[in-house]
C-alpha cells in the first residue's frame, strides 16, 4: 500500500497546468500526442539536450520535487526511455560509418536517463531505478516502490511512468499490427471492429509514503500477470479481487479499442458486480506501455472529483459514488496488471 | 549460479579461468558486424549466435544472441539449484532479468527496420531489455513476478537488489535474477565516441590506464530463504545492498564520488558489519580515468585503509547490464573457494590514492565480499555476500 | 577566402546548431567569452561534441578530449586553430 500526496501528469489531453477534462483533444494523424509546457523550470542548458520521453519526465516531477523537499528517491517506469536519441545516434553510426560521431545522443538514449536527469537536477543522491519491463514497466515501478518503503517506512519517494512516440518506436510498431490503419477519432476509438489501437505518450508522477494524513488518494494492491490465456487471467483476478476484499465502484478499462484483446476487458467486466461502473482512459493518452501511470492519475481526479467526463463512461453502474477504481490494463494480451485505487 | 562469459562456458570454467589468471579479452575475434571487431580489444563470448541457438534448441524466429546467452545462463543457474519445471513456473518464483543493449545488438537490423515500410524483419518485437525475460518466461511458463531493470552498467545488482526485497517481504519464495548483454555495434560506437574504449587491454586501477574494454555476458544467481534449502548446498549469503545516485554529471563520476560512497555505505549499514570485517571488494574498475581514481578515493573515505580488491574486467571485460550479476557470481566464488583471484595487467597504482589490488592468486579466509557496480545515470549499487 | 569575422560568424552559428543550444543567438556569443565552466556553460559531452564539429566541418583531427579543451576556451582561441589547421 502507498499514499499518493501529489501529482502531476503531462498528456495529450488538458491536464497541465489546470485540469480540463471535458475538452476532450482529439487524436491527430492517429497519434495522440502530448501537450508539452514551457519547460521553465529546466535551465536552457539541459533542456537542450532532452528527448521527448525525458522533457515529459522531468518536466512533469520537477514541481513535485520542489514541493517534496525531502525526496528520499526517484522510481520510473519506462519501457523506450529515450528512442528518439537512440534512432539519432543509429543514424550517424550509419551516416558516418561508424567514424567519429557525437557522443550527446547516445548518452541520452539510455532508458535511464529520465531518473538520471530527476537525480542530477534535484542532487538527489538516494535511491534510482528504472523499470523497463515493457507493459508492466510502471507497475514493477510502483510495486519497487511499496518495498522501499516497507524498509524505509519514513521515506518518500518520486514514482513515475513515461513514454513517448518516437519515429522510431512508432514504426516498429506499425510493422509488427500494433496500430490502426483507417483514421481514428474520438467517436470511433473502441468501436472499429478491427485489431490495432493508436500510438500515445505521457508522462504521470507521483509523490508518495506511507503517511495517509495530507494524501490524496492510495494505491491499495498491485499484481501483474504473463498469460494469454483467458482463464488463467479469470483466477488470477478473482484473487486479487478476494485478497483485498475490493468492492470498486469503478472498473478503468485499459480497453484500447484492439478487437484481437477485447475478450480479456470483457472478462474483467463480467467477473465485477452488475452495478458497477465501468470507464476507458485510452482514448484520452492512447496506448503505449507506460498508459497506466496516466490511468492512475486519472483515477485520482476521478476519486477527488467524484466525476468522470461523459466521454469516458463505457457503462453508468448504480453507485452513489466511487471510494474505490480498479484499473484492469493488458499490453498486447500478454501483460496484464491490476491495480487498487482508493481514496 | 549460472554464468556465460568471455572465459567460459559455466561456472566451473569461470572459476578456473579466474585463478589462472586469464583473460578472455582479445583483439582476434569478429563474432559482430562493426569496423571495431578485429580492431579493438572486447570480451566476446566465444560461440556464434547460430551455434548457441542449436545448442539450447532454440528454434523460435527473432530470438537475439542476448536472449540467448541469457537462457544459457538462466538453464545452468536452474539445473544447479536443482529447481524442477513446476519450481521454475510456480507463482512465487519470481524472475528480475537486466539489460542495457537488450536486442540492439542487432543494429544494423534495428535500422533497418526503423525505416521500413512494409516488411519487418523477424526481430521486430525483440529490441527491448524486456524481450530477453519475456522469451524466457514464455519458454518456461512462468507464473511469478517478472520484471526488467535498466540502470546502466548497475542494472543486474539492482535486479540481485529487487529479488532479494522480494523474498525479504514475503511476495516472493524465491527469486531467479541477473543480467546479460551482448557485443552492439551501437553501444561500442557510443562508448567509442566518449572516448573511453582503450585499444589496448584495460589496465583497472593502474596509472597508466586508458579505457575500457567492453564484453559480453549473462549470469544468473537463484535466491532462496534459509527455511526453503531442503538441504541445498549454499553458495553464500546475500546480507547486505544498497542503491543510491552520484547527482553529478550524466556519463561520468563526481571527484569526491558520493554516489560510490554512499551505495558502498548502505550496504555495509544494511550487513550490520563493520568496514573491518570486508575482506575483499570486487570493484567496478573498468579501466578509465574517471572511475577508478574516483572508486579507489570512495574506497578510502570509507574504509580508511581499504580492504584487499580487485576487478574481474580485466579478465571478461565491462558487461554492461550482466556486470553486476557477473561480479556477484565471482564475488560469491570468492567465499565458496574461501580465495582470492588476481587482478589482470597492473603494473602501478594510480598516485592520488596509491592502492594497490590483489596481483596473485591464493587461498584466504574469506567472511564478507562486497561487489560494485556504479553506471551512467549516476547509479551506483553496491552488494555484501557473506559465508554462510 | 573566408574573413576571420566571417568564420567567427559561421563558428557561432554552427556551434548554436551542433550543440541545440536553443536559447542563444549566434552573434550574441562574445569572441572572448569562456566556453566552459561560465561564459557559455558547456559541459565535457559539449567538448567531446565539439571536436567532432571541427572535423566534419573543417576536417580537424584531434584525438585526444585533453588536447582538445587546450584549443576550445572560446571563439578566438577556437577560429585561431581552424585558421592555421583546417583542411576544408
Amino acid at each position: 500500500m502507498l499514499y499518493i500526496h501529489h501529482s502531476t501528469c503531462l498528456s495529450p489531453q488538458l491536464t497541465y497546468p489546470a485540469v480540463d477534462l471535458e475538452n476532450l483533444q482529439p487524436p491527430v494523424d492517429n497519434k495522440l500526442k502530448a501537450i508539452e509546457p514551457a519547460y521553465e523550470g529546466i535551465p536552457p542548458g539541459m533542456l537542450r539536450r532532452m528527448g521527448t520521453a525525458i522533457r515529459l519526465g522531468v518536466g512533469a516531477a520537477l514541481n513535485l520535487l520542489k514541493a517534496s523537499g525531502n525526496t528520499s528517491g526517484i522510481i520510473i517506469g519506462t519501457a523506450k526511455g529515450g528512442m528518439e536519441d537512440c534512432i539519432s545516434f543509429l543514424n550517424q553510426i550509419v551516416q558516418y560509418e561508424e567514424g567519429i560521431l557525437a557522443p550527446g545522443s547516445f548518452v541520452q538514449s539510455t532508458t535511464n536517463a529520465i531518473a538520471g536527469t530527476l537525480g542530477l537536477m534535484s542532487r538527489n543522491k538516494g535511491y534510482n531505478i528504472t523499470h523497463t519491463h515493457r507493459g508492466l514497466a510502471f507497475e514493477n515501478a510502483v510495486l519497487d516502490a511499496m518495498l522501499q518503503l516497507h524498509d524505509h517506512p519514513d521515506h518518500t519517494y518520486l514514482l513515475g511512468g513515461v513514454d513517448e512516440i518516437s519515429s522510431f518506436n512508432y514504426n516498429l510498431e506499425r510493422l509488427s499490427c500494433s496500430y490502426k490503419t483507417g483514421t481514428v477519432n474520438s467517436d470511433n476509438f473502441y468501436a472499429l471492429p478491427t485489431p490495432g489501437s493508436i500510438a500515445g505518450e505521457a508522462a504521470a508522477m507521483f509523490l508518495v509514503n506511507n503517511k495517509q494524513e495530507g494524501s490524496q488518494y492510495s494505491i491499495d494492491g498491485v499484481t501483474t500477470l504473463h498469460s494469454d490465456d483467458d482463464t488463467v487471467v479469470k483466477e488470477w483476478i478473482e484473487n486479487f479481487l478476494s485478497k483485498h476484499n475490493a468492492k470498486p465502484g469503478l472498473l478503468l478499462s485499459g480497453e484500447n479499442g484492439d478487437q484481437r484483446h477485447l475478450h480479456f476487458y470483457e472478462n474483467v467486466e463480467s467477473l465485477l458486480p452488475a452495478g458497477t461502473s465501468v470507464a476507458r482512459f485510452k482514448h484520452l493518452c492512447g496506448e503505449f506501455p507506460t498508459a497506466t501511470a496516466f490511468a492512475v492519475w486519472f483515477a485520482g481526479t476521478i476519486l477527488q472529483s467524484q466525476h468522470i467526463p461523459a466521454h469516458a463512461i463505457k457503462k453508468q453502474g448504480d453507485n452513489a459514488g466511487y471510494k474505490s477504481i480498479l484499473i484492469y490494463n493488458n499490453f498486447k494480451g500478454i501483460q496484464h496488471s491490476l491495480m487498487l485505487i482508493s481514496e | 549460479m549460472g554464468i556465460i562469459t568471455a572465459i567460459g562456458d559455466s561456472v566451473a570454467g569461470n572459476r578456473l579461468a579466474l585463478k589462472e589468471g586469464r583473460s578472455g579479452i582479445n583483439t582476434s575475434m569478429d563474432l559482430f558486424p562493426s569496423r571495431y571487431a578485429g580492431m579493438l580489444p572486447f570480451g566476446i563470448v566465444h560461440h556464434a549466435t547460430a551455434a548457441l541457438k542449436e545448442k539450447l534448441q532454440v528454434t523460435a524466429p527473432g530470438v537475439t544472441r542476448t536472449s540467448l546467452l541469457a537462457l544459457h545462463a538462466f538453464e545452468e543457474a536452474v539445473r544447479n539449484s536443482n529447481l524442477s519445471l513446476t519450481d521454475i513456473a510456480a507463482t512465487g518464483t519470481a524472475f528480475i532479468g537486466a539489460s542495457t543493449v537488450g536486442g540492439m545488438c542487432l543494429t544494423d537490423e534495428l535500422y533497418g527496420d526503423a525505416r521500413e515500410a512494409d516488411n519487418g524483419s523477424a526481430y521486430l518485437e525483440s529490441y527491448d531489455s524486456a524481450s530477453i525475460q519475456l522469451f524466457i518466461q514464455q519458454r518456461y511458463g512462468m507464473k511469478g513476478f517478472i520484471n526488467t531493470i535498466n540502470t546502466a552498467c548497475s542494472s543486474s545488482a539492482n535486479a540481485i537488489m529487487n529479488g532479494a526485497q522480494l523474498i525479504n517481504q514475503g511476495r516472493a519464495k524465491r527469486a531467479i535474477v541477473g543480467g546479460v548483454d551482448s557485443l552492439a555495434k551501437f553501444t561500442v560506437n557510443g562508448f567509442h565516441a566518449l572516448h573511453i574504449l582503450s585499444h589496448d587491454l584495460c589496465t583497472p586501477f593502474d596509472i597508466n590506464r586508458k579505457g575500457l574494454n567492453l564484453g559480453e555476458g549473462a549470469a544468473f544467481i537463484v535466491l532462496e530463504k534459509e527455511e526453503d534449502l531442503n538441504g541445498k548446498k549454499v553458495y553464500a549469503e546475500l546480507t547486505g545492498y544498497a542503491n543510491s545516485n552520484d547527482a553529478f554529471h550524466p556519463s561520468s563520476l563526481s571527484e569526491q564520488g558520493d554516489g560510490p560512497f554512499l551505495s558502498m555505505q548502505g550496504a555495509l549499514q544494511m550487513s550490520g558489519l563493520q568496514t573491518t570485517d570486508i575482506d575483499f571488494i570486487n570493484a567496478h574498475g573498468t579501466g578509465t580515468e574517471n572511475n577508478d581514481e574516483v572508486e579507489s578515493r570512495a574506497m578510502l573515505r570509507l574504509f580508511g585503509t581499504a580492504p584487499a580488491f580487485a576487478s574481474t574486467k580485466a579478465n571478461v571485460g565491462h558487461t554492461l547490464g550482466a556486470a553486476g550479476a557477473v561480479e556477484a557470481v565471482y564475488s560469491i566464488l570468492n567465499i565458496a573457494g574461501q580465495e582470492l583471484y588476481p587482478q589482470l595487467n597492473f603494473t602501478a597504482p594510480i598516485p592520488a590514492t596509491g592502492l594497490t589490488p590483489v596481483k596473485e592468486y591464493g587461498k584466504k579466509a574469506i567472511r564478507h565480499v562486497m561487489s560494485n557496480s556504479f553506471g551512467f545515470g549516476g547509479n551506483c549499487s553496491s552488494l555484501v555476500f557473506s559465508k554462510a | 577566402m573566408q574573413t576571420t569575422d566571417e568564420l567567427k560568424l559561421q563558428l557561432k552559428q554552427q556551434i548554436v546548431q551542433f550543440l541545440n543550444l536553443l536559447s542563444v543567438k549566434p552573434e550574441d556569443i562574445k569572441d572572448d567569452e569562456p566556453l566552459f565552466g561560465e561564459g557559455l556553460g558547456l559541459d565535457s559531452i559539449d567538448s567531446i561534441e565539439l571536436i567532432v564539429l571541427l572535423g566534419r566541418e573543417y576536417g580537424i583531427n584531434i584525438q585526444d578530449p585533453k588536447e582538445g579543451r587546450k584549443i576550445l576556451v572560446d571563439i578566438n582561441t577556437m577560429v585561431d586553430y581552424i585558421e592555421k589547421n583546417r583542411t576544408k
